[in-house]
């Protein structure tokens, strides 16, 4: 309990933190959100005109902390470019993103675990050197390029699903899922070779150490040892890693979302940012900081669970 | 070095394998299973709706009278009118009005009311509501008026059908004033939920995804001939090829030369005008550009077509002034060659100023427009080869217009300037010393006095004359160095037809229709 209390409190000042720098970070560049809400009509008067009305006049701190207080009051503000509420406008992209980087985690989860496991077992030289390639190309592929093949290649091509039409999350699940389904393949392909990497040097690290070699020789075939005492350990490093890959889902879903046309957080983050538009930036940032520092926090519980030595330091 | 060549030879082989795969898959797969893509567009042309791709959101207020960007105008050019309305063809027509009259000094313009003209809510359009959409736009009290011109209004009375205007002075341009949209009073959500009384109505608006708008069937003209349009932002150049080839949507205005040569036969093209003055445009008031020898020099050692040919596939129309050949009124032809390409006599004028070996200049171009990024590109070589360096700066648009266009600390600029309504005014006050929006800060006594004489004139012929000494006098003293009025290239799917250009910013969708 204590150290879930812990977890939660750590959690709030991270986020305060990367609230403050995403918001000292825009008072850093330039351009101000009134001079691009005037565009080619900005005159000085207009501008200064505008930014009173924004309430962009008051110094820093006190924009930073009255936000803070919104922010605590559940009131998330106004966008500058919609004029609409800040949660009306994402509420919606929530989902979708959401969505998105779930079915990416999960298939980085599901296909680079047995094939990490199958990859460490390899002996013969030719499939070694198949796999590393393969592994090195699939890692260096960006995701906005395997999204543009996998569009044209089921799209355009067998027409499995619609590209730039995505479906209503709402009234047509079933489609959303599967339109991201294929953003999630773009995603997950070079995290998928990154996380197979890791787990057959980790695998093939544990093999050599003292307790595999005193297992065998106690007369446990091979397999059973990898499954019952080497998985384990293997696994925290690998579960922490996973943790990680979280956070650059979320930043390759922001590129996907605009290859594959999908209506989502990481678009209107973009969008934001170039229109200066504050109040819509804090609360995406928020979310994904979140959202980033939850999957931390779920690793660490995991990993504990995996590996008890872990425990020592929080739980009692 | 064994492994190496294995590795590589893999490559190859898989590279290979894939490709073949994904080609024989193409050919089978589109003949037997092309029922797809068709039957999504082949459902809108029942419910006769169609996709409109674009390439940027509307994300600002919706409000005609305080949107800014041409993105926004250009959409919502369909939902909106005002007592007067621009037709293709350059002309303005009667949209809320009824019919005017203008006295012969040009100072009272009286307007008559159309009847029977409704608000998208419903609501009749009446007097109080075109009284308080003009004085909104002509209120000065807190600065600038919203449309600055209409400062000139001296005097307005109404009663329930006509308007009469009284201005301080002639101003044979008022009319084209009064395309501003007419817009209920004591309607606070015009902003979100625009109201208007144009042949669409407005429905909905989903940040970075899709505007909506329907077929207003109160419409007092001929309406609309799509029941539903909806208009999807697509800002990645790729995704956008490929939801044409989807079937996602069915129609792009603006696209690149490049992009249309990637679509089938599923697509017609048409090739109009974008209405944009695109130039290298320099800061009169720095080094070296505040010599103009240097500006004209580098007038000679730019050659317009050059860059039409490789940056835009021969799209495009050179100019030599800010105004474009669509204006055909205001369009000095023999401006656009006045300095043909001549690199020799470059050199010779840089020599004459004191650059014998050239310099180093900056052009900073906004990251978001390729066409100027491009053009760019193109124009650095061509300076190259008179001894002139110069650096390619990408900012972002946000950066743009702060540091170069309100603040004006830029050296050279490449940008498209677009004309706010169908008057030469629009396009060249801002070079007059004191405009606001002089970016350039062009500073020519001849030229205010220009301006001055053509405002103060009555007599249209002698204003257009005026005008187009306005437009030499540019020319002449190389203010910019102009290149060229992009091309606007459409593509709508076979099977529509009616789209019509005009000489503004606009994309007017009632005319638009399925053939069969």
């Amino acid at each position: 309990m204590k150290y879930v209390c812990k977890r939660i409190l750590m959690l709030l000042v991270t986020m305060v933190i990367v609230s403050f720098l995403a918001f000292a970070a825009f008072d850093l560049i330039s351009g101000s959100p009134a001079e691009i809400m005037l565009g080619t009509q900005a005159t000085p008067d207009r501008v200064a005109e505008l930014e009173a009305q924004l309430g962009l006049d008051r110094p820093f701190l006190v924009r930073y902390v009255s936000w803070l207080a919104g922010f605590f009051t559940g009131d998330l503000g106004t966008s500058y470019s919609y004029s609409q509420p800040v949660w009306e406008l994402i509420a919606p992209k929530v989902g979708i993103t959401l969505w998105l980087s779930l079915i990416s985690f999960v298939l980085i989860a599901v296909v680079s675990v047995p094939v990490g496991l199958w990859a460490s077992r390899g002996r013969s030289r030719l499939g070694d050197a198949v796999g590393t390639v393969l592994d090195q190309l699939c890692m260096a592929v960006p995701p906005f390029f395997t999204g543009i093949l996998l569009s044209w290649l089921f799209s355009i091509t067998l027409h499995w699903f619609v590209h730039g039409q995505f479906p209503d999350l709402g009234t047509d699940p079933a489609g959303a899922l599967q339109y991201l389904f294929f953003a999630a393949v773009a995603i997950a392909i070079p995290r998928i070779a990154m996380t197979v990497r890791m787990l057959r040097s980790t695998i093939q690290g544990e093999m050599r150490k003292d307790y595999v070699r005193t297992a065998i020789s106690r007369g446990n075939d091979r397999s059973g040892v990898l499954w019952h005492h080497v998985l384990r350990n293997a696994l925290v490093p690998v579960v922490t890693f996973l943790a990680q890959t979280m956070a650059e889902i979320v930043a390759a879903s922001i590129v996907v979302e605009q290859v594959f046309a999908i209506p989502g957080l990481g678009r209107l983050l973009v969008a934001s940012i170039s229109n200066r538009d504050y109040p819509v930036v804090q609360a995406i940032v928020v979310i994904l900081a979140f959202w980033v520092v939850l999957a931390g926090t779920a690793a660490d519980i995991l990993n504990q669970r995996i590996d008890p030595r872990l425990r020592l330091g929080g739980a009692s | 070095m064994k492994k190496r060549l294995l590795a590589l030879l893999l490559l190859t082989g898989l590279l290979s394998a894939a490709l073949t795969g994904c080609g024989g898959g193409s050919t089978e797969q589109a003949a037997e299973d092309g029922q797809t893509a068709d039957g999504s567009t082949g459902a809108r042309a029942q419910t006769n709706e169609i996709v409109v791709g674009i390439a940027q959101d509307l994300d600002e207020s919706l409000d005609p009278h305080l949107a800014v960007a041409a993105g926004t105008k250009e959409v919502m050019f369909n939902v909106f009118e005002g007592l007067v309305k621009p037709t293709p063809e350059g002309d303005l027509i009667p949209a809320v009005a009824d019919h005017y009259e203008i006295s012969e000094d040009q100072t009272t313009y009286t307007f008559t009311l159309r009847e029977g003209v409704m608000f998208h809510n419903g609501d009749p359009v009446e007097m109080r509501d075109v009284e308080y959409s003009i004085e909104r736009c002509a209120d000065d009290s807190e600065g600038t008026p919203l449309i600055p011109a209409l400062s000139a209004i001296s005097a307005m009375e109404a009663d329930d059908t006509t308007l009469t205007i009284t201005l301080d002075q002639p101003d044979s341009e008022f009319l084209s004033y009064m395309t501003l949209a007419i817009l209920p009073e004591d309607y606070p959500d015009q902003a979100t939920a625009p109201v208007g009384t144009g042949p669409f109505k407005f429905v909905s608006r989903t940040a970075q995804d899709s505007i909506v708008l329907e077929r207003f069937d109160d419409y007092w003209g001929t309406p609309a001939q799509l029941d539903k349009v909806t208009f999807r932002i697509i800002e990645n150049a790729d995704s956008l090829v490929m939801s044409l080839q989807s079937g996602a949507i069915d129609m792009f205005t603006h696209l690149t030369s490049t992009q249309v040569a990637q679509l089938g036969d599923d697509f017609q093209v048409l090739e109009g005008t974008m209405n944009l003055v695109q130039a290298l445009y320099l800061n009169n008031a720095v080094e070296p550009f505040n010599n103009e020898k240097v500006r004209q020099a580098l007038c000679y050692a730019v050659d317009k077509q050059q860059i039409i040919d490789l940056a835009f596939d021969g799209y495009g129309s050179p100019i030599g002034s800010s105004m474009y050949p669509a204006f055909q009124k205001y369009f000095v032809e023999d401006l656009t060659d006045y300095y043909s390409y001549d690199p020799e006599r470059a050199k010779e004028l840089l020599a004459e100023a004191g650059y014998p070996d050239g310099f180093t200049m900056t052009i900073t171009v906004p990251s978001n427009y390729q066409p100027h990024i491009d053009t760019a590109t193109v124009l650095a070589e061509q300076l190259k080869a008179v001894g002139i360096t110069a650096e390619i700066q990408l900012v972002d648009w946000g950066t743009w217009v702060d540091q170069a266009y309100t603040n004006r600390q830029f050296q050279s600029t490449v940008i498209g300037v677009d004309a706010s309504n169908m008057t030469a005014r629009a396009l060249l006050e801002r070079f007059v010393s004191t405009a606001d929006n002089n970016f350039i800060n062009y500073q020519n006594a001849d030229y205010d006095a220009l301006f001055q004489q053509a405002q103060a004139t009555a007599d249209d012929a002698e204003q257009t004359e005026l005008y187009k000494q306005m437009e030499r006098n540019l020319t002449e003293h190389a203010a910019n160095v102009y290149i060229q009025d992009l091309a606007d290239l459409v593509v709508l799917r076979k099977g529509l037809e009616g789209y019509r250009f005009y000489p503004i910013y606009v994309m007017d969708l009632s005319t638009v229709h399925y053939t069969a």
